[in-house]
């Protein structure tokens, strides 16, 4: 390697900069994001409106929340694939608790708290359910996760149709749409929320003995069992962690949207496993950080903000979103290789 | 000398032992037609006319696209791979021979459309292989690429087959429909591919161990290429085949449908860590899942709960399958404790 760098003269330092301080870096793909809003910036001053940061923001937050989820799934060499049909079925679930429209709690001041418990019910028991069959019951998390996502996409339609004439259920108390729509001190709730979540769950990956478990799970599963980490017990509480996430993104998505629905979050799962590997967390485990996960879902959301703009709307953003996945996965094969020469 | 002729009665306790779990892995084993059998008479029951010929025939028909397309996942799931974008190779292809190729007779629009999805496929094995992007991300960004392209080409509106496309789905060979037809010829050369050419055998050895399969000489990175390729092909047919049968693809045709090709492929015993698999399990899995479908429209069960009992079914495969793994795993340990010393010796 040495000899060609002598040979090749003044370009390689530059190239040796750009391979450490940008190929290299860890904030490759906030570059990324930055280079894109630049160069679309010309072509659409819009871009760099206060408008359309709001937008690209209101649209990131929820998905933000349930994508650190799935990177603390991704991160022990899991995959969970059911979260959008917990944010669909706890949307519906506690939306038929809250409805003013003959919800179970309908006019008691426990509605909103009521609804908001089953959310999170509901996201804690899928999780507790997924994370105890891919470890007690050796079952790989891809097939659990995925009968999961069918099965509550199925139960989600048919609750709704069990408490509705209508596709969704409207008419929720006013105090738990604030909590999606309204803001605190300027700032609105989810970006509170989100904030909170992001904040909590890196310092729990990078400051607690339980994140260094979850990555040495991630490494090498055996490997850590025999080091002394309680391996099953990680593990079940990361999908945990990920189904109470999810149902948090729904309790923001079914505020902002007013009703409970059940395709809530149809069109998402790729979406979020896909801004997780896009920020370079790894789908074979053992790598990932909360940061990542924001760049990529802060670039996803706005190359979603860009396109809308420019007026190709949601179809074409389906298969430019499939060529930036596949440029980054471009970028960190490249990233690997020169790792591995080293 | 080994222990085992040292102490016999130990031995004879540890040969029962082992048969005893020797029995519950056979069970283990025969479970996906325990659990068919169980899923035909309780339909049975339900519902009068389900066991009849009739049925069965509808039922294969109906499962013949994702039984294509499941026994081309098949290849791929076998060298540990995963292939997403089979759906929308399925609506790209759809979407070109409807609205591109109308015009021009089947036997020459049909074999465009599976040359497309070759291309696809060709262009999955390209950055697996030779980019080396995971199937995983590869076939995600591609399944993103395609739906794209497709939804671009029809401007989101519905795309509607020819009447020769509409005519072919109704035939009737030998009392058989072109579908079957076509999913048999597709099952019978996979099975005897995997089953009795170098290439089945080299991709069964690039799942169970890419890094000694290497060792061996096989030339991995050809192996790999070819398994995409051939799911590409087979996402097409299955396309194809889907579309001879509805007519028309609306904007959502394909859409996750690798979710119940893969469902398919697994429900047949086919492991997603590679190595593990048949072409029959999966036409299986295929059959099963239809099966089910049928058996809930005839027994006039509410439409809402398909999803709910598809899902129940499949998850008890899998864990069934799961315990059938671990057992199988106790099993090989103890045979290396008591045979080990004699093998060296």
């Amino acid at each position: 390697m040495s000899a060609t760098a002598v040979e090749a003269g003044g370009g390689a330092g530059l190239r040796r900069f750009l391979v450490r301080h940008v190929l290299m870096s860890e904030y490759l793909v906030l570059y990324l994001s930055v280079l894109y809003f630049l160069a679309i910036w010309p072509f659409v001053p819009e871009m760099a409106t206060a408008s359309t940061a709001g937008n690209i923001l209101s649209a990131m937050l929820p998905l933000l929340v349930v994508a650190i989820g799935q990177t603390i799934v991704l991160i022990i060499a899991g995959i969970d694939l059911s979260v959008t049909a917990v944010i669909a079925m706890a949307s519906v679930v506690g939306a038929s608790i809250m409805t003013g429209d003959g919800g179970y709690l309908a006019g008691s001041p426990f509605a909103v708290p009521g609804g908001i418990v089953a959310f999170l019910v509901i996201g804690g028991a899928v999780g507790l359910f997924n994370g105890v069959c891919s470890t007690k019951l050796r079952m790989p998390s891809f097939i659990v996760t995925l009968t999961m996502m069918m099965f509550l996409s199925g139960a989600a339609l048919w609750y709704t149709t069990a408490h509705t004439e209508t596709s969704s259920i409207a008419a929720l108390p006013s105090a738990f749409v604030a909590i999606g729509g309204g803001d605190v001190a300027g700032i609105p709730n989810a970006l509170w929320v989100a904030l909170a979540v992001a904040v909590a769950m890196h310092l729990l990956l990078s400051r607690t003995l339980f994140g260094q478990w979850l990555y040495a799970i991630g490494r090498n599963r055996e490997a850590a069992r025999i080091s002394g980490v309680p391996v099953d017990k990680v593990i079940i509480w990361a999908f945990v962690i990920s189904g109470l996430l999810a149902a948090l993104a729904s309790i923001l998505y079914t505020g902002r949207l007013e009703t409970g629905t059940p395709v809530l979050g149809r069109r998402f799962l790729l979406d979020i496993i896909g801004a997780a590997v896009i920020g370079g967390t790894s789908l074979f485990g053992g790598h990932g950080k909360v940061v990542w996960t924001v760049f990529g879902v802060l670039f996803l959301a706005m190359i979603n903000a860009s396109l809308d703009l420019i007026g190709l709307g949601h179809d074409f953003a389906v298969g430019v979103k499939g060529a930036v996945i596949l440029l980054a996965a471009v970028l960190d094969a490249a990233r690997r290789r020169v790792l591995a020469r080293q | 000398m080994t222990r085992s002729t040292l102490h016999p009665a130990g031995a004879r306790a540890r040969k029962a032992g082992a048969d005893g779990v020797r029995a519950q892995l056979l069970l283990l084993e025969l479970s996906p037609l325990i659990l068919f059998a169980i899923v035909v008479v309780l339909f049975g029951l339900a519902a009068d006319r389900f066991l009849t010929l009739a049925t069965l025939n509808n039922v294969v028909i109906q499962a013949a696209h994702i039984a294509i397309i499941a026994i081309g996942m098949t290849f791929v799931l076998l060298t540990a791979g995963i292939d997403l974008s089979v759906g929308a190779i399925m609506y790209v292809v759809v979407a070109i021979v409807t609205l591109y190729l109308g015009d021009l007779p089947l036997a020459v629009s049909f074999p465009i459309g599976l040359l497309v999805g070759l291309l696809i496929g060709c262009i999955n094995g390209f950055f697996i292989v030779v980019v080396r992007v995971a199937p995983f991300i590869t076939t995600l960004a591609t399944l993103f690429i395609g739906r794209g392209v497709a939804l671009f080409m029809t401007d989101t509106a519905m795309v509607f087959a020819n009447d020769d496309v509409l005519t072919l789905g109704q035939t009737d060979w030998l009392g058989l429909r072109s579908s079957i037809w076509v999913f048999g010829v597709v099952f019978v050369v996979a099975f005897v591919v995997l089953r009795s050419t170098p290439f089945g055998r080299q991709v069964y050895a690039v799942g169970q161990d890419p890094a000694a399969a290497a060792k061996a000489g096989l030339k991995v990175p050809l192996i790999l290429f070819g398994v995409y390729a051939i799911s590409g092909v087979c996402a097409a047919l299955g396309g194809l085949v889907s579309l001879t049968q509805v007519a028309a693809a609306s904007s959502t045709f394909g859409f996750q449908k690798e979710f119940p090709v893969i469902a398919a492929a697994v429900l047949g015993g086919t492991s997603l860590f590679g190595g593990r698999g048949t072409v029959v399990g999966t036409a299986f899995g295929a059959l099963l899942i239809q099966t089910v479908e049928t058996g809930l429209v005839m027994s006039n069960t509410d439409p809402y709960a398909y999803p709910l009992v598809i899902a129940g079914i499949i998850f008890l495969a899998v864990l069934v399958d799961a315990q059938r793994t671990r057992i199988a795993a106790r099993l090989n340990r103890r045979k290396i404790r008591i045979d080990d010393p004699q093998d060296r010796g």
